[in-house]
C-alpha cells in the first residue's frame, strides 16, 4: 500500500471511501457516536477535525527526519495538543458554538485519527502528500459525521435546525427518539459500515485500492 | 549513552519550545475577546437572575473588592437597581463545583430571597449534570428560598442523574447568601 505510486489527487480521494477514517481505519469513532446529535455540531466538529489534521500531519512530515524515533511519540502530541488549543481559544470567542462544543474540542487531541495519520502517514511523506491526507481524511470523517448527523436528527427529532433556523421539518410527532439516543449512534454507525463494505464488494476486485 | 540521551531531551525541548511560543501568541492575540465575551455573559446572566424583581445589574468592583478576600470562588459583584435608582439586590457570579467547575450568577434580594440562578459557563457532562443546569424549571425550584442556607433534598430536590450538579448549584447559592448577609454585617445599607 504505501509502495504505489501517489498522486495528489489520490491521497485527498482516499480519505473518502477507501481509507475511511470511521468506515474502514474505524479510529475516531468515540467523539463520532457521541457529537452526531446535531447536524450544526458536525460541521464545527468536522471543520476543528479537518484544520487540526491537516495541520498536525505538515508540521510532522516537515520536522520528520528531525525527530528521534525514541521520543516520536510525546512530540507527536504536543504538535497536535498545540494546534487544539489554538482552535479551542479561537472558538471562545464565538460563544455561540463553544457552549455546545466546549467539551469535545480539547478531546480532539486523543482523537486517534490524528495520531493514527501522524504515526502511520505523515511521518513518512512528503509534505504535500501529508497535506492531502490530512484534508482527504479530515473530509472524509466530515461527510460521515454529516450523513448521520442528518439522519440521526432528521428521524430523531423530525427536524433539523441549522442555526437557529428550522431547515427541513417533517411534520410528525411520533418519532423514533431512539436516534438521537446512544443506542442510535451505534444503529446508525453499523448501517453505514455494512452499507460501505456491500458497496466496496459489489466493485472488482482490485480496481481502486488505497 | 549520555548523550544520546541529551540529545534527544533537546530536541524534544526544542520542539516543546516552539509549541509554546505559538500557543502563547495565539493567546495574546485572543485573550482581551475572551475576556470581553466572559464579561459579556457575566452581565447578560445577572440580569436574567434580576429580572424577577425588575432590578437592572451594574457591575461593583468596590463590593468586588470587600467581599473577595474573605471568598475566592467569587468573580464578580453586581448591584441590581430599581427604576429610582435604588439598590433593590444583588447578583453574585462565582465559581461552584458539580462534577466539575460550574460558573454561575444567583441574585439575591434585600432580605435575602434567591431571585433567580443562571448558568454562565460549565464543565459538567452534556446530557446528565449539564441538563439540571440548562433547565429553568430546576433552577426556578431555589427562587424565594433564603435567607438561611439551604439543605439539598431537603429545601430543594436533586436532579435524577445530576446529584454532583444539583449539590453545586446548592453550594453555589448557599455561598450566595453568605456573601449577602455579610454584605448586611457590613453595614452596608
Amino acid at each position: 500500500m504505501e509502495e504505489k505510486k501517489r498522486t495528489l489527487w489520490g491521497e485527498l480521494r482516499k480519505g473518502f471511501i477507501t481509507t475511511n477514517p470511521l468506515l474502514v481505519l474505524m479510529v475516531g469513532l468515540c467523539s463520532a457516536l457521541a457529537i452526531s446529535t446535531r447536524v450544526e455540531n458536525c460541521i464545527f466538529m468536522g471543520l476543528a477535525v479537518i484544520f487540526v489534521l491537516t495541520c498536525s500531519n505538515v508540521i510532522i512530515s516537515l520536522i520528520r527526519n528531525f525527530i528521534p524515533d525514541q521520543v516520536r511519540i510525546p512530540i507527536y502530541i504536543v504538535v497536535i495538543a498545540s494546534f487544539v488549543t489554538i482552535v479551542d481559544l479561537t472558538l471562545k470567542t464565538i460563544p455561540a458554538v463553544y457552549e455546545r462544543l466546549g467539551v469535545w474540542i480539547p478531546l480532539i487531541v486523543v482523537n486517534c485519527i490524528i495520531l493514527a495519520r501522524a504515526e502511520g502517514y505523515a511521518s513518512s511523506a512528503k509534505v504535500s502528500h501529508a497535506f492531502m491526507d490530512g484534508l482527504g481524511i479530515g473530509m472524509g470523517y466530515t461527510s460521515v459525521l454529516l450523513i448521520m448527523s442528518v439522519f440521526r436528527e432528521l428521524f430523531g427529532t423530525g427536524k433539523i435546525v441549522l442555526f437557529e433556523k428550522k431547515v427541513i421539518d417533517l411534520h410528525i410527532k411520533a418519532v423514533p427518539m431512539i436516534l438521537i439516543m446512544f443506542p442510535g449512534a451505534f444503529i446508525t454507525y453499523a448501517l453505514l459500515s455494512a452499507l460501505l463494505q456491500w458497496y466496496q464488494a459489489r466493485k472488482k476486485p482490485g480496481a481502486e485500492e488505497g | 549513552m549520555m548523550r544520546h540521551v541529551l540529545n534527544l531531551g533537546l530536541r524534544l525541548f526544542l520542539v516543546c519550545a516552539v509549541a509554546a511560543a505559538g500557543l502563547g501568541f495565539t493567546y495574546t492575540v485572543v485573550k482581551d475577546r475572551i475576556a470581553q465575551e466572559e464579561a459579556k455573559r457575566r452581565a447578560r446572566a445577572a440580569e436574567a437572575v434580576l429580572s424577577s424583581i425588575q432590578a437592572q445589574p451594574r457591575e461593583s468592583e468596590e463590593l468586588t473588592a470587600l467581599l473577595q478576600p474573605a471568598f475566592p470562588d467569587l468573580l464578580t459583584v453586581f448591584e441590581g437597581l430599581d427604576e429610582a435608582g435604588r439598590r433593590a439586590g444583588y447578583a453574585f457570579v462565582l465559581k461552584s463545583k458539580g462534577y466539575n467547575f460550574i460558573t454561575m450568577a444567583v441574585g439575591v434580594d434585600m432580605e435575602g430571597k434567591v431571585t433567580g440562578i443562571k448558568a454562565v459557563s460549565n464543565e459538567e457532562t452534556p446530557g446528565l449534570g449539564a441538563v439540571a443546569l440548562d433547565s429553568e424549571e430546576y433552577l426556578s425550584n431555589f427562587q424565594g428560598k433564603g435567607p438561611e442556607p439551604l439543605t439539598l433534598k431537603v429545601d430543594v430536590d436533586a436532579w435524577t442523574g445530576a446529584t454532583f450538579t444539583s449539590k453545586g448549584i446548592t453550594n453555589g447559592v448557599n455561598k450566595a447568601l453568605e456573601m449577602w448577609r455579610k454584605l448586611q454585617e457590613g453595614g452596608e445599607d
